[in-house]
């Protein structure tokens, strides 16, 4: 007899699978910091949690074996540039490990997604170091030489195409003037894409989260381009850019921090979708999924209050 | 088949089959031992001293209670003792049981010309009938089965629980096959008894023999058969209803109320055998599994150990681990010289469903996808682990039938369905010391009013006495002085007299 389930880590390992597609995509097209930035991310939270779970008296071999913590340090190091210093993931995840999780008590009773919680940490504290992408492949020394500043090499970098419109918008004055072509972020997000239905498919996440984000994405995105097609991005590019994908597939549907019920799911995804459209078109911030993800998780015991499902005979 | 479904509910198969569905006859126990406290109602009480000669079928204990069952003798012999024993229960716990010694003749009570014609017989005598006849709920859940009947009002439909409650267990699947006849007549009993126009037969898809065999022995248009997809906890009666006629009883309600009688098929059998031939229930069928037996069914007398009853399934060297009922409500018994009992459908010899180490509820969500009820465990398990059974109560905690499909899903490996019937525990305990509290307080606050009342009731009473003393005195007064002014007017009389007189 097979459960459906084997474990709690193997949902965790499920989840990681998924993301490969997309990695190995960042990778073709960024090279080896994506993989370093993984690498330094998931050795820095195993230390930290086997460190605070030996300080509050915990079982650490069981807990680190589940596989949360090195997958809220993948998902926080491919959100990343791959070409921010080292100390950036480390102090991202740190933060994200420290106060995102063992200080609610660790797995399961965290309120907020600790991956994004991390991610904002570093975007309000580090903006320069945040929003300095790279163009080129780079090699594995390369990758070192940058992540570790141990020479001066020059990389190729720039704003993602998300900043571009932000900034470019002003000058050029109209969404047609501005060149949205970016084949990386399309092939990476396609990658999230198909990552993400593997999951639906071996029914590791529900469909609501993921299909109402990207409603909420494509509704939001259509009224707004209707109003006015000079201004507002059009809805594939709102689709094809930033970490869409990876945020409808994996960062929204974190069980622990998103709504539990169905009907709050579809709400829960949908708001998020609507809020990142709303803060990447109106907000200070170029990609607004961390802020959307948090924002909604903390109304997610209302959500959960207001949508019990109907219970038989009642 | 049913056009209905409700929503939830897994889908597991068999985790021990059998090449074919058999049902041994057990052979007649040395001792048997039999429980006087069935499942609800009151405990029965004795009718045979130590020393008696009992025969099969004989009523050793009777009740007058309207749940309480007649128990019968399952053997002939002695009675050995009338005591304390243990009963298969999870603590080991005993109670008061009648022990039999078998003389091995098996010599019934004489039954000639006892069957009773229940075509010219009242509901109610039927009903009586199947009281004295000791008959509960073979399904496992040991109602009463006469309280059931008893019960029912303006009746449409019967309801033939065939779909076998848990994965693994087959009693019901073999009765079906074997002895199809006694249910559909049976069945016909039933629907005299309950005043029902029709009677519906329900069998999961996946016992294609069972039906077949009904099938062919049922000549009554008033009797159909139905097979149900096969999923688990659609023997839950209140499901199984939803999934045949799609009508859902209300939570905290019955389905007596909406005029739909259930019952279990062994039951009904059961049923068959008190009216047409006159035999108590004194033997069941039970399916011993698991991997450390050879998976059968065995038709057994009431009251034969767990011991014995294994000991004919060939169990293997490693045989250790015992639970009674089926694999996911089932209740672990820690001593196997417990008897079997009227609910005991079935025993899992070492039932590997046992689980890994738990892991933290990441409220994944699975569990409420597959909860029958439409629960959200993961925010009940929240509640109740924190003891915050109001809390609890909001998110529906009684509508929960603890049938584990929640545990079962569960990535994290809680036991979801004992946090639930743990919660429901403590709730009811905190009723009761509420209730507790609630009459103290009552009656401290009558004695504190009481003994003012008393207060005041003595001081009025002074009062009062002291004015009747007065008005006493005083009115005693007014004569002493009326009889002195009376004593001057004659002194004063006679001294004039007197004067006069000199």
């Amino acid at each position: 007899m097979t459960p459906i389930f084997n474990s709690t880590s193997w949902m965790m390992r499920q989840v990681i699978y998924a993301l490969a597609l997309g990695v190995m995509a960042a990778y073709y097209f960024f090279g080896w910091g994506v993989l370093l930035q993984i690498v330094l991310g998931v050795v820095t939270a195993i230390a930290v949690e086997s460190a605070f779970l030996a300080l509050r008296g915990r079982d650490v071999i069981s807990s680190i074996s589940d596989g949360s913590v090195v997958l809220t340090a993948i998902l926080l190091a491919i959100s990343i540039p791959s070409i921010a210093p080292w100390w950036v993931i480390v102090v991202g995840v740190s933060f994200a490990i420290i106060f995102g999780k063992q200080l609610y008590g660790g797995l399961g009773n965290n309120p907020f997604n600790p991956a994004m919680l991390g991610y904002v940490f570093l975007l309000i504290s580090y903006p320069l170091q945040m929003s300095t992408w790279q163009i080129d492949f780079l090699s594995l020394s390369q990758a070192l030489d940058v992540v570790f500043d141990l020479s001066n090499i020059d990389v190729i970098s720039g704003a993602t195409k998300l900043d571009e419109v932000k900034n470019g918008l002003s000058l050029a004055g109209s969404i047609q003037q501005l060149d949205l072509h970016s084949p990386s972020q399309a092939w990476i997000n396609a990658g999230f894409l198909l990552g993400g239905l593997y999951l639906l498919f071996r029914k590791v996440i529900f469909w609501q989260i993921p299909a109402a984000f990207l409603a909420g994405i494509v509704i939001s995105s259509i009224l707004l381009s209707v109003s006015n097609t000079d201004l507002y991005l059009p809805t594939q590019n709102h689709l094809m850019l930033g970490g869409t994908m990876l945020g409808a597939f994996f960062i929204a549907t974190d069980p622990v921090s998103a709504s539990t019920t169905p009907k709050g799911r579809i709400i829960y995804g949908f708001l998020i979708g609507v809020l990142i459209v709303i803060i990447r078109t109106f907000g200070g911030y170029p990609d607004g999924i961390a802020f959307a993800v948090l924002l909604m998780n903390m109304t997610v015991p209302l959500i959960d209050s207001f949508t019990q499902p109907k219970v038989f005979g009642r | 088949m049913a056009d209905y479904s409700f929503n939830g509910g897994i889908v597991i198969s068999n985790p021990y089959p059998v090449d074919k569905v058999e049902i041994i006859q057990a052979p007649l126990p040395k001792k048997v031992t039999i429980p006087l406290q069935q499942r609800i109602g009151e405990r029965a009480k004795p009718c045979v001293s130590v020393g008696d000669y009992v025969l099969t079928g004989q009523v050793i204990a009777s009740t007058k209670d309207s749940f309480g069952v007649f128990i019968h003798a399952s053997v002939s012999g002695v009675v050995l003792s009338i005591n304390e024993q243990v009963i298969p229960h999870k603590l080991g716990l005993k109670s008061q049981c009648i022990t039999i010694e078998s003389d091995g003749k098996d010599k019934w009570i004489d039954n000639s010309g006892c069957g009773i014609d229940f075509l010219h017989c009242s509901a109610q005598t039927m009903i009586d009938y199947i009281q004295k006849s000791g008959i509960v709920g073979l399904g496992g859940a040991g109602f009463p089965t006469h309280a059931k009947l008893g019960k029912i009002k303006q009746c449409h439909t019967l309801i033939i629980n065939g779909t076998e409650c848990e994965p693994g267990v087959m009693c019901d699947d073999a009765l079906m096959q074997l002895h199809p006849r006694e249910i559909i007549r049976g069945v016909e009993i039933l629907l005299h008894i309950c005043g029902a126009k029709r009677a519906i037969i329900a069998i999961e898809d996946d016992k294609q023999a069972a039906y077949q065999a009904l099938l062919m022995f049922n000549h009554n248009d008033r009797i159909s058969i139905s097979q149900i997809p096969t999923k688990y906890t659609s023997g839950a009666e209140k499901l199984l209803i939803k999934a045949l006629l799609g009508v859902e009883i209300s939570s905290g309600g019955f389905a007596v109320d909406r005029g739909i009688a259930c019952q279990n098929v062994a039951t009904t059998k059961a049923v068959f055998d008190a009216v047409v031939d006159h035999k108590p229930l004194v033997s069941r069928i039970v399916t011993v599994t698991g991997s450390g037996v050879k998976p059968n069914n065995f038709e057994v007398r009431l009251g034969t150990s767990f011991k014995s009853l294994i000991s004919m399934a060939s169990p293997n060297q490693k045989a250790h681990d015992y639970r009674m009922g089926g694999m996911m409500m089932g209740v672990d018994v820690a001593d196997i010289q417990a008897p079997i009992c009227k609910i005991t459908n079935a025993i899992f010899v070492n039932n590997h469903i046992h689980k890994p180490a738990i892991q933290e509820c990441i409220r994944c969500g699975q569990c409420s996808e597959v909860c029958p009820v439409g629960l959200l465990p993961q925010q009940l398990y929240w509640h109740a682990k924190s003891e915050n059974i109001e809390k609890a109560i909001n998110y529906n905690l009684f509508d929960c039938i603890e049938c584990a499909c929640c545990d079962y899903v569960c990535p994290s490996h809680i036991l979801l369905a004992n946090y639930f019937s743990f919660a429901k525990a403590l709730n009811k305990q905190q009723t009761r010391e509420q209730d507790r509290i609630n009459i103290a307080r009552e009656r401290f606050e009558f004695r504190e009013y009481r003994l003012e009342r008393n207060k005041l009731e003595r001081v009025q009473m002074m009062a009062d006495k002291k004015k009747a003393l007065k008005e006493k005195m005083a009115k005693e007064q007014s004569q002493k002085q009326k009889i002195a002014k009376a004593m001057q007017r004659v002194q004063q009389a006679k001294d004039k007299k007197n004067d006069t007189n000199i």
